[in-house]
């Protein structure tokens, strides 16, 4: 029998509506596993007996909900009532919000338990955090959901929720083996989520199994549970390299031509999507907003706490986007409206779109946290982005590949990323 | 107006109290001591404060006249909505359920012109989540009537000479409106362009950080501050504007001081060199307001998660049974997809429309406030243009039957914000001094 930790989120939820399991034995074994593995650091607060007396809790009650008990992973730029939230930064140690963000809500609403806050970067933003890869501690487990991705690929928790301002739910989902979902821009809340830039920042579930996703999108959008169609035709698949191709290392190249290859033998119609001008710059604008927004945003840390904001962001991000003139920035919301129109026609002759999940496997060492180029363009698109686990690198760490659906059209994408996932693993 | 030399500090305008700070005439503490005075002579009838310690103010205004450091707002006070967090205050959002709520920052509404070097006064009233259930603000020009809301305390006070500055959101019509009601002059920028950073959400979609002053040229300085751009005076055009004058779908629900307000406004700057011309939004926008509604009370029962889970005994009939939140459990995701690409659409298409005009000169209300305290008021001509995203300014412009202001909004294309207030300020001089 499988060790109640390592069950999928999907397969804990069935067996606590069984009575099959208790969230109190679940959070237990979560926990025996996080405190086994402490040296991956993914979690930021952790209070044992906490997570179990919300699993007892849950248990006396009944287990209700679509969620059933479920322990799930906060990452610490959102705000719980019960639990620090310090948003990766000093200026922040010992906050105590006076309420919980409304998604961790909505999961409480849905049964679920809040088993801890795990790491984030600085803000959500580059500067790392303590964690590690679970899979080689002397690599980056990307970021800036770090510890929602390690302690989720390192069976600590079944499923963690993390944000995406650039690349920072696929990224790190990636890096760790895991799935990872943004969903289209728009669907989840953001209230009491500490906001970096309010036309990027979009909250994203990491998991292990494509089948976790729709309890937890269900329960995040208060709505009913919409099970992945097995049965769908093959998706018509676009292999979309991107502008950020270039960055692409070898491995991670041959792994997308390779998938196309497979996809298109498994009985997928594959075309190309090319961005054309003014869409190959398209980095670039997500730059702009970004900085833009976030110097601005991020006002009260910048201001009057400056010596405790890290250099890094502070001269990349904050400085920069203090001086870009707003007309610049107006451009770059305009050309990013003007994107994702022409992407929306896009959609009409694919299903899907396949592309890089990261520019390879996570970076040695814990300095960075690794290249979003692969993502930023997705977040600024507004559309929904899965990544799968997809074999190995050079390093023996995970590559993932990330599969891109037409903005609202999320329920498709799990059915395409589904049949992609059954002719990847053949 | 109120320039003269020998007006009490609390009646001057922002743009001369920080003229006249710089010039040494007068300090921050003696304009904190004039506003504090005069928010102590009102405040028991208007009562448009959440929150204010007199103490805390006139500290912060005696640090302000001690320190080097320059800014636009330089001992300028402001006030803000009590939506908006802040670290030195309490933040109550309208509702019991925050009683005792003390945020660990300042959103970024109330940061960026603290660092300007205006002087935080303090909170004002919202109603319940900026929604529609009310406080207790009262109209300061006559209290038996409503400030209008959400942003009630924020256009009370700067109606009231209490304050100069306020920060108001706008959700349907929470700064256009009250600022209609109250004679001041209320902007809402183009969605996303005022930092939102720190405001408790009301619809994600729709909020929008918006400012109030008693002059164009004070929203002007404001809004520099805000986004933390270079300050540039707002300009006179070199011509007089072309204007589309546009009654909106919604016509038949403004009131007679309403419309005749506003057809006496297009005369007068026809009068003044003004090419007027009729014009009506695109059938694109037809169903625009309806869309906002779905916006609204989809995001509802979601956004207030937090609320409902722990506190809904707590929660106003006006938000939950008869509200947005009852309204937004029948919506599907479906729905919310399908408004989303309809407002993308009319978004569009307006943009092409007001492309073809200087500024758009519309109602802000249906017409003068409504008589008691029990509802804010219809914002039915203003939830249009918060979902089309544009730019929108009011400015006082007449007075209804019962002597309440009444006022007329000028629209722009989206990201026309600055040429906007250019129209605003020869709109302005020519609808003449008031007070």
């Amino acid at each position: 029998m499988t060790a109640a930790n390592r069950l999928s989120a999907a397969e804990a939820i069935a067996q606590l509506g069984s009575g099959a399991l208790t969230a109190e034995a679940l959070t237990h074994a979560c926990l025996a596993r996080a405190a086994e593995r402490n040296d991956i650091k993914a979690w930021v607060w952790l209070d044992p007996e906490q997570a179990l007396a919300q699993a007892r809790a849950a248990d006396r009650a009944g287990r209700p909900g679509l969620l059933a008990g479920l322990p799930i992973g906060i990452k610490d730029i959102i705000d719980t009532s019960d639990m620090p939230t310090g948003h990766g930064s000093p200026i922040y140690q010992g906050n105590r919000p006076f309420a919980d963000a409304a998604c961790v809500a909505l999961l409480r609403m849905a049964g679920a338990t809040v088993m801890g806050k795990t790491v984030t970067t600085e803000f959500a933003n580059r500067f790392p955090g303590a964690t590690v890869n679970p899979h080689n501690p002397a690599y980056t487990p990307g970021g800036s959901s770090s510890g929602s991705a390690a302690a989720v690929a390192d069976f600590q928790v079944p499923a963690g929720l993390g944000t995406q301002t650039g690349g920072s739910v696929i990224r790190p989902a990636a890096f760790c083996g895991v799935v990872g979902y943004k969903p289209s821009f728009g669907e989840f809340s953001r209230s009491g989520i500490k906001l970096q830039c309010h036309n990027l920042d979009t909250l994203g579930i990491i998991c292990r199994s494509l089948d976790d996703l729709p309890p937890l999108r269900a329960a995040l959008l208060a709505g009913p549970r919409h099970e992945i169609n097995r049965r769908a035709a093959a998706p018509r698949i676009g292999l979309c390299r991107s502008p950020a191709w270039d960055r692409a290392d070898a491995s991670t190249q041959a792994l997308i031509e390779r998938s196309a290859s497979l996809l298109a033998a498994g009985g997928a119609r594959v075309t190309e999507v090319e961005f054309t001008a003014p869409f190959t710059d398209i980095l670039e604008h997500h730059r702009r907003i970004a900085n833009f927004e976030a110097a601005r945003n991020y006002a009260y840390e910048y201001e009057q706490h400056n010596e405790l904001v890290s250099p890094v962001l502070r001269d990349t991000v904050l400085m920069p986007g203090r001086e870009l003139p707003l007309s610049a920035y107006v451009e770059a919301i305009e050309i990013a409206e003007t994107f994702r129109r022409w992407l929306d026609d896009a959609f009409d002759d694919v299903d899907v779109l396949l592309t890089p999940s990261a520019a390879g496997e996570a970076p040695r060492g814990l300095g960075s946290t690794g290249d979003p180029s692969f993502n930023s363009i997705w977040t600024l698109a507004w559309t929904p982005c899965v990544t799968l686990p997809a074999g190995t690198g050079p390093n023996g760490l995970p590559l993932g590949v990330q599969l891109v659906g037409r903005r609202f059209g999320d329920a498709a994408l799990f059915d395409a990323a589904a049949w992609v996932a059954s002719r990847l693993a053949n | 107006m109120p320039h003269a030399s020998n007006a009490e500090p609390h009646r001057l305008s922002a743009v001369e109290l920080a003229r006249r700070i710089e010039g040494g005439s007068l300090t921050a503490e003696a304009v904190v001591q004039s506003c504090l005075d005069r928010i102590k002579e009102r405040e028991p009838v208007v009562r448009a404060w959440a929150h204010l310690d007199p103490a805390q103010a006139l500290a912060a205004a005696q640090a302000s006249d001690r320190s080097g450091k320059a800014g636009v707002l330089k001992g300028v006070p402001f006030g803000i909505k009590d939506i908006f967090d802040t670290a030195d205050m309490p933040s109550g959002y309208g509702s019991p359920i925050y009683t005792g709520c003390r945020p660990s920052f300042d959103a970024s509404a109330a940061a960026l012109p603290r660092t300007a070097g205006a002087i935080l006064l303090g909170k004002t009233v919202t109603t319940e989540f900026a929604n529609r259930h009310p406080g207790p603000t009262a109209n300061p020009h006559n209290p038996s009537y409503s400030p209008g809301g959400s942003s009630s305390g924020s256009a009370a006070s700067v109606g009231d000479f209490m304050v100069p500055l306020a920060i108001g959101t706008q959700t349907g019509g929470s700064v256009i409106r009250p600022a209609a009601y109250c004679g001041v002059v209320g902007f809402k920028p183009s969605y996303g362009l005022f930092p939102p950073a720190g405001m408790h959400v009301n619809t994600e979609s729709l909020d929008t950080v918006g400012a109030m002053a008693r002059s164009v040229e004070d929203i002007a300085l404001f809004r520099a501050a805000l986004m933390a751009i270079p300050y540039e005076t707002p300009a006179m055009p070199a011509r007089p504007p072309r204007l589309a004058l546009c009654r909106t779908m919604h016509w038949d629900r403004a009131q007679p001081e309403g419309k005749a307000t506003l057809e006496a406004v297009a005369q007068r700057l026809r009068a003044a060199g003004a090419e007027i011309v009729d014009s009506e939004l695109p059938p694109e926008c037809a169903d625009i307001s309806e869309i906002q509604r779905r916006h609204s009370a989809y995001e509802a029962p979601r956004a207030h998660a937090p609320e409902l889970h722990r506190h809904a005994a707590l929660l106003s009939d006006d938000l939950l049974a008869n509200g947005r939140i009852a309204a937004g459990r029948k919506l599907t995701t479906e729905d919310f997809h399908t408004a989303w690409r309809r407002a993308d659409q009319a978004r569009a298409a307006a943009a092409a429309w007001a492309g073809g005009f200087d500024a758009i000169l519309t109602l802000p209300a249906p017409g003068q406030a409504p008589k008691g305290l029990g509802s804010t008021g219809d914002a039915i001509f203003n939830g249009l243009w918060t979902m089309l995203q544009m730019p929108c300014l009011t400015l006082p412009a007449g007075e209804g039957p019962d002597g309440m202001p009444v006022g007329i909004q000028l629209v722009a294309r989206r990201h026309d914000d600055r040429r906007l207030l250019d129209i605003g300020l020869w709109v302005e001089r020519h609808l003449g001094a008031r007070a």
